[in-house]
């Protein structure tokens, strides 16, 4: 994918002075850039947009690391969000950030650099433990990468570190920047996967699955690890032969022992997304499930359901190779018993 | 802005005045006879304040109720403020209006989205999410303001059941955003079975979810047989007539889930329990664990039923229901 169709960048106020700021302008030279005092300045056009054809340059005030929330009643995999900026350029119909209406444009936090040394504490007070790192939570970790240089500034911060592991986790085929870098150790880069027609219908933008294994395949020949996620399942007529072609494409392109680890999770949804979903992507099929109210309050597929996805992938997954770091996101205890799995006190 | 205090007052004709709501009226579904009565008993206490619209009549900017309780108890002519056209600007006289009520009633949801339209033209949308939403208790946000300016387009049955609180505003959302037909169909459905706000919610909700489901219409879905069944059933009242409906849009919106529910059931009611005691599934079976419950007076009583439930025999053909039919 090349560069966001960008229209304007707004820098926000206060965030002149990290020199980030100018590498990023330079990247992206020719688009008309605003600088904005106040919150009101730029705000998305209208209560639906999230305005992704403005960049806003941001000096994040808050916490960069901070451990995943997880969810009320489901087990979570313990991992770090670096938040390194929000939105992204695709336009997945699932996307929780949709619900953030006053938080609208791509948003990069231009002042990582100066927080690593907050970063470095947190890690180096904890040296007997791996923290597992991710940036691709709140943003896709890579596809803004070409104009924010994250891999530029974590890459190599975080290979000097032997306690943590960094994931960029994207939906991009857009890898060839990762090269030049020397470092692999402990640099997971990760792919979000679906059923292919679920990526051409529901994850707009995005490139297809095929074009996501190849970038896949390209990293692993550089000698990186290759993590995959199958989330957000989704229960859709014919949704068992769906997923089997993204399997078939995957055994003809990934080789399974470079592969760190897969994680699946059923679609699931905060309540007030349902309407936004139904606005912003009227042909949307994801809503069509059976959907009933988690233990959190958010919606998720009737657990018989769940359980037969999970199971079904499981099965499939396995019979490729045994051991490919398989775990369910934000799962009960119950529904990972069910599958005969191991149940983690504690990742 | 001027100050009106002093403006002059006339005897006018209520003949000159319109009795149409112009576009400083913000006022719907309103009841003139505690006015008429309070007129009938102490004479017009607070003058209307009306403008001369040259070419026309006069338009009541302050006190339209009034002006057309005047009417319905036949008074002729009545005092009044009157100014002239070009006095103050329309947006003064829309905001004279707007603080006049706000001195004195609340608005029901048609009357502010009729006052988000009329303060449209005069104003930014900035201006109006800043300063007029908040006096108009609502939040200042660009998706309440455009849903609330949307209530006036409603057909005149639906404003009114909105303007009288019988449809919450999630409802009101919901039927908005679907064709005129759909729309008066569900909000037929929803007079006749009488169903309240989380009825109505359901009953919307899963209407739209069967007919996106399954890429037909919602006017197909409520024109299925069994439904329409439902409502003509002579022998039942509205709130079993409501419970049905819902319960056959919930079984067609959740077949695997009711069939769960109704497989729980027969299950537990093949068990034979002993009286006073009662297993419940967990709220859509997402939590793993099921409930017991015994009603007792005493130990003994405890005692006995503890007993007899040991004594069943099928205790262990109690599980997830799907099992059951995997």
């Amino acid at each position: 994918m090349a560069n966001p169709p960008l229209k304007r960048v707004l820098v926000e106020e206060g965030a002149d002075r990290f020199p980030s700021v100018s590498r990023i302008l330079k990247r992206i030279e020719g688009i008309p850039v605003e600088r904005v005092s106040d919150w009101e300045k730029g705000k998305a056009s209208g209560p639906l947009s999230m305005d992704k054809t403005s960049l806003r340059l941001i000096s994040f005030p808050g916490e960069f690391l901070k451990p995943c929330p997880g969810t009320k009643g489901y087990i979570c995999c313990g991992y770090q969000i670096l938040n390194v900026g929000t939105n992204c350029p695709f336009d997945c119909s699932y996307c929780i950030l949709q619900a953030y209406f006053n938080q609208p444009s791509l948003r990069i936090f231009v002042n990582l650099e100066e927080k690593l040394h907050q970063i470095a504490e947190v890690l180096d007070r904890h040296p007997d433990r791996i923290f597992r790192i991710g940036t691709g939570e709140f943003t896709d970790s890579l596809a803004l990468d070409p104009i924010a240089g994250w891999s530029h500034v974590l890459i190599p911060f975080i290979s000097e570190r032997n306690n943590a592991v960094l994931e960029l986790k994207t939906k991009t085929n857009q890898v060839e920047g990762l090269f030049s870098f020397p470092q692999r150790n402990r640099i997971v880069i990760s792919w979000s996967l679906n059923s292919p027609s679920i990526a051409s219908r529901e994850e707009h933008g995005a490139p297809g699955i095929r074009k996501r294994l190849e970038a896949a395949k390209m990293c692993q020949q550089e000698g990186y690890s290759v993590g995959f996620h199958f989330d957000p399942l989704v229960h859709i007529p014919g949704w068992e032969e769906e997923y089997k072609r993204t399997l078939e494409m995957m055994d003809k392109l990934i080789d399974p022992n470079g592969i760190v680890w897969l994680s699946m999770g059923g679609l699931r949804y905060m309540p007030a997304l349902k309407s936004i979903i139904r606005k912003r992507h009227p042909k949307s099929r994801i809503l069509l499930g059976e959907f009933v109210p988690g233990l959190d309050g958010k919606m998720r597929y009737f657990k018989p359901i769940r359980i037969q996805m999970y199971g079904f992938m499981a099965e499939m997954l396995r019979k490729w190779h045994e051991d490919l770091g398989l775990y369910l996101c934000m799962e009960s205890h119950d529904v990972w018993e069910k599958k005969s799995w191991v149940v983690p006190k504690e990742f | 802005m001027k100050d009106l205090s002093s403006a002059p007052e006339r005897l006018v004709e209520l003949t000159e005045i319109s009795d149409q709501p112009g576009p400083y009226c913000m006022s719907f579904r309103f009841d003139l006879e505690p006015l008429k009565r309070s007129i009938n008993k102490f004479g017009l206490i607070h003058r209307p304040l009306v403008i001369e619209n040259g070419k026309y009549k006069k338009e009541a900017i302050i006190g339209f109720r009034r002006v057309l309780a005047l009417k319905s108890l036949k008074w002729d002519r009545a005092p009044m403020k009157v100014l002239s056209g070009d006095e103050l600007s329309p947006s003064d006289l829309l905001l004279l209006n707007l603080y006049d009520n706000l001195s004195s009633r609340s608005f029901n949801d048609v009357e502010k989205g009729m006052i988000l339209n009329r303060l449209k033209p005069h104003f930014s949308g900035e201006e109006i999410r800043k300063e007029y939403m908040p006096l108009l208790g609502l939040p200042s946000n660009e998706s309440t303001r455009i849903l609330y300016e949307k209530l006036e387009e409603l057909d005149l049955a639906l404003r009114t059941s909105c303007a009288d609180g019988d449809l919450p505003l999630k409802t009101i959302k919901a039927l908005l955003e679907m064709d005129p037909d759909s729309r008066a169909t569900l909000f037929q459905w929803i007079k006749d079975l009488k169903l309240n706000f989380n009825q109505q919610m359901l009953f919307v909700e899963n209407t739209i979810d069967i007919s996106n489901r399954e890429a037909t219409s919602i006017l197909q879905v409520l024109q299925e047989k069994p439904l329409l069944n439902i409502r003509e059933d002579q022998n039942s009242n509205n709130p079993q007539k409501a419970k049905r409906s819902l319960s056959y849009l919930r079984r067609r919106r959740f077949p695997l889930l009711t069939r769960s529910e109704e497989t729980f059931k027969k299950t537990i009611s093949s068990l034979g329990l002993p009286e006073r005691v009662k297993i419940s599934h967990p709220p859509f079976f997402e939590n793993p664990d099921y409930r017991l419950e015994i009603l007792f007076r005493d130990g003994k009583m405890l005692g006995e039923t503890v007993k007899k439930l040991s004594q069943l025999n099928d205790l262990e053909g109690i599980g997830d229901p799907w099992e059951e039919e995997a």
